[in-house]
């Protein structure tokens, strides 16, 4: 790059090209502009509060010591007084965790912070391994994400923290923007941009499930995240998991990159698109607001939290979940036409039965992560049994009205409680963890001695 | 058993060597795993489009008073194939009850990417083809007299001076366009100004409606562009049938169909349509930081159109279920390029939307 002086401190030779706003910067102005935003992505939504504890969820990739480095150093800078510690997950994937817990612990010390590592063999009594020994590679990935959402929220238990912070970046949002789009999945479409979810309430409220989340670097581009650790000299430790990669998430993260080059503005614009949509999903109740600030204690499952080098979701092969979901999709249409071709009214008591069984029908296996939330209720409406002969067909005036007043209809609500064993915050009576414990407790061979460790 | 079988319920093995809905001819075409023959398809797309044209039909209309419709019609295959079944369709409602329930303005608007000479045969074919309707072109650079157009786009040229009325508007067009560096703001500002001057034409002519030809495809692809420029929050209000953003009813017929489908459509009707259509230039295979944003998308859904048809038209459903923000009239901004109400959606005391910020950002650069 021919010499240009550093367009901050114009004294400076300027060594980077930020990708965000194109300006030219040498090394300290820059760290010091990511770090500013930052600061100022926390203050103006007044993320935390002064004396707060609060748990970093530390991979050892890059964005989350990025982010434990900046808090750190903003919480020293601008005397926020919060108690910081780090927060590590060791899945037991053999080779995959073990060079990044060692960045992890090396971070810990470098920046003097706590740190407290929880594996799965530990609360679940089951590793990665284990469980792909026991259930192959399809599905796997659900099996992770169920642990590894509900090993954060435990931790963070554990260590007396109601607030734990991601290093999910912009990049990530804008991924799981374009994946919710190509999905149809409106209810985390609904959900995925938001800064903060969870209220940090205490146990009362679905216990230690409504921990607080949120992800400061959330417009932070991934690629300033990299010059970031560079120019810092940073020590981290980024993998991909050797299990399979998502196929929605991998196309939708092939067209952010190629977005990525022909405008970098662009990752923002689809962030800030994600926020418009949220504001527009119907019974969002957002309508109005101020984007990002809904503080709900909203039950997400596995898939909202992805992130630390897994691609994440269901663990078929690349082409198999695009393809499933196309045919789940195509009987849809195939059903929803057939039933317009004969017209026959049912009842209005048939009609009312329908749509209790289209809530009663969200309760189904928890193995079928997906087909549940595909299309939200057109999915349900549509598994028809041999015995229900007819679909009541809503005239062109239903349908419409349909749309445009009853809009908090269409998503059905989930209703929070507790789940029987555990304890944990589940709209379902046994939440999916241990309902996934269960099924591969059944299935385990005996092999002497099992130590299980806290937990349902 | 008399007639062919209409559902599945009415459990008669299905065989897959004919046609899937009359089980009586060959199959001339897969349809989305369905194999169909040439009539049966015909049908289909047909009934797809005038599925939508609901709201005109003749019961609901006047004698006389018919209502008026607007189509863009940019020689592209929707367009066109759009052009002959709702030609098909006024016909069949002339035979039925002697009379239509609207009538169709046919509008080409000549965009200057030099095919004019080409483009200008095929709308004079197009004419003699169904000279029932009637029609009207105009040059995109008729965008640039709207109101409020040049204060936008040039700001630093006095208004009060000579040579914005001497110099032709054409060469104002393309001296804008190509004083901007991105594709993708080319692109954006294109299609802007095409659809201001395909909504002042409808106004113009007291047209209710505009019909655009978009098929699933395209639909999907504007709205994964239009997430990745930051105007989602419009995708609702644009592609919704029914919504009245602009000013003017927008509706799209051609939602339910994917674009190969309308494609595969031309060559079976006859006499058939491909000697009216203008050909698209070739696209390149791979993107490259020249491509704009609307062109990858395109890239993209036609590759996942071949395999995943039904994800396709599942984004578009998606995006209409989210609801259109509603407005009060009048009291808010609106964006001067691109109409667009600017409440939480521009920065403070700005005059354009995000959106179109960035393609004049391009501008005032200077290239």
């Amino acid at each position: 790059m021919p010499p240009h002086p550093c367009e901050s401190c114009h004294t400076s030779r300027a060594q980077i090209l930020r990708p965000s706003t194109g300006i030219r910067l040498c090394a300290p102005c820059f760290t010091l502009a990511f770090e500013t935003e930052t600061a100022a992505t926390i203050t103006s939504s007044s993320l935390f509060h002064p004396g707060e504890r609060i748990a970093i969820g530390a991979s050892g990739g890059k964005d989350s010591t990025v982010l434990a480095s900046v808090l750190q150093t903003l919480n020293t800078r601008y005397s926020w007084g919060l108690e910081l510690v780090l927060l590590s997950i060791d899945e037991g994937i053999a080779g995959y965790r073990d060079h990044s817990l060692e960045a992890v612990k090396r971070n810990a010390e470098v920046l003097g912070l706590p740190l407290k590592i929880l594996g799965y063999e530990e609360l679940y009594g089951w590793s990665m391994d284990a469980v792909v020994a026991q259930v192959g590679r399809k599905g796997n990935c659900t099996y992770c994400g169920v642990f590894r959402r509900q090993a954060l929220d435990r931790g963070a238990a554990v260590l007396g923290v109601r607030h734990v912070v991601t290093g999910h970046n912009a990049d990530d949002v804008a991924e799981t923007v374009v994946m919710n789009l190509l999905r149809g999945d409106l209810a985390r479409l609904g959900r995925g941009t938001s800064l903060v979810t969870g209220t940090g309430g205490t146990g009362g409220e679905g216990g230690f499930a409504s921990v607080k989340r949120s992800k400061p670097l959330m417009w932070a581009y991934g690629k300033e995240i990299v010059m970031y650790a560079h120019h810092k000299r940073l020590d981290y430790f980024s993998t991909e998991c050797i299990y399979s990669p998502e196929a929605f998430r991998g196309s939708a993260r092939t067209l952010i990159k190629n977005l990525e080059r022909i405008r970098p503005e662009s990752i923002l614009d689809v962030v800030r698109s994600g926020i418009d949509m949220a504001r527009l999903v119907p019974g969002a109740g957002g309508e109005g607001g101020s984007g990002s600030q809904r503080v709900e204690a909203i039950p997400r499952d596995a898939e909202d939290d992805t992130g630390g080098g897994c691609s994440g979701g269901n663990g078929e092969d690349a082409g198999g979940e695009m393809a499933r979901v196309e045919e789940t999709l195509r009987l849809n249409e195939r059903a929803e036409e057939e039933g317009t071709e004969t017209e026959i009214r049912l009842p209005a008591k048939a009609v009312n039965g329908q749509r209790h069984d289209r809530d009663g029908l969200h309760t189904g296996p928890p193995a079928a992560a997906l087909p549940a939330t595909v299309n939200g209720q057109n999915h349900d409406r549509h598994t028809h049994t041999p015995d229900i002969a007819v679909v009541p067909i809503r005239t062109k005036q239903e349908k419409k009205s349909g749309r445009k007043t009853a809009g908090d209809k269409l998503l059905p609500r989930q209703r929070l409680g507790q789940c029987e064993r555990c304890g944990y915050l589940s709209s379902q009576a046994v939440c999916k963890a241990c309902m996934l414990l269960e099924g591969l407790n059944k299935a385990r061979p005996r092999t002497g001695i099992e130590v299980r460790g806290a937990g349902g | 058993m008399t007639g062919p079988p209409k559902t599945r319920r009415d459990n008669v093995a299905v065989d897959d060597s004919l046609c899937r809905r009359c089980q009586t001819n060959a199959p001339t075409i897969t349809v989305r795993t369905e194999p169909l023959c040439s009539p049966c398809f015909n049908k289909y797309v047909s009934t797809k489009i005038i599925k939508r044209m609901e709201s005109f039909r003749v019961r609901h209309a006047e004698a006389g008073h018919e209502r008026v419709l607007l189509l863009p019609l940019s020689l592209r295959v929707c367009s066109i194939v759009l052009l002959h079944i709702l030609s098909q369709h006024l016909r069949t409602q002339g035979e039925k009850s002697g009379r239509t329930g609207y009538r169709l303005h046919v509008l080409y608007v000549e965009d200057g990417k030099g095919e004019a000479s080409v483009a200008s045969e095929l709308f004079e074919l197009a004419k003699q083809r169904y000279p029932e309707h009637t029609y009207s072109t105009r040059p995109l650079s008729d965008a640039l007299a709207l109101p409020g157009m040049q204060e936008v786009l040039r700001p630093h040229q006095a208004t009060t001076q000579a040579s914005t009325t001497t110099t032709s508007s054409s060469s104002d067009l393309s001296t804008i366009l190509a004083k901007l560096t991105s594709a993708t703001s080319r692109t954006d500002l294109h299609q802007l100004l095409l659809r201001k001057l395909v909504v002042h034409c409808a106004q113009s002519h007291t047209c209710e409606a505009i019909l655009w030809a978009d098929s699933t495809t395209r639909l999907a692809e504007r709205t994964l562009a239009e997430t990745a420029k930051g105007r989602a929050f419009t995708l609702p209000s644009l592609t919704t049938d029914g919504e009245a953003p602009l000013g003017v009813l927008l509706y799209y017929p051609m939602r339910d169909l994917l674009r190969k489908e309308i494609l595969s459509y031309t060559s079976l009707v006859s006499p058939d349509l491909e000697g009216l259509i203008l050909e698209e230039k070739p696209r390149p295979a791979v993107s490259t930081r020249d491509t704009s944003i609307d062109e990858l998308m395109k890239q993209y859904f036609s590759s996942v159109e071949r395999e995943y048809p039904s994800i396709v038209a599942n984004v578009v459903r998606t995006t209409g279920k989210l609801l259109v923000e509603r407005v009060g009239e009048g009291v808010e901004g609106r964006c001067e390029l691109c109409d667009v109400v600017l409440r939480g959606h521009a920065p403070e005391r700005s005059r354009l939307c995000f959106g179109c910020i960035r393609i004049l950002q391009g501008l005032e650069a200077g290239g």
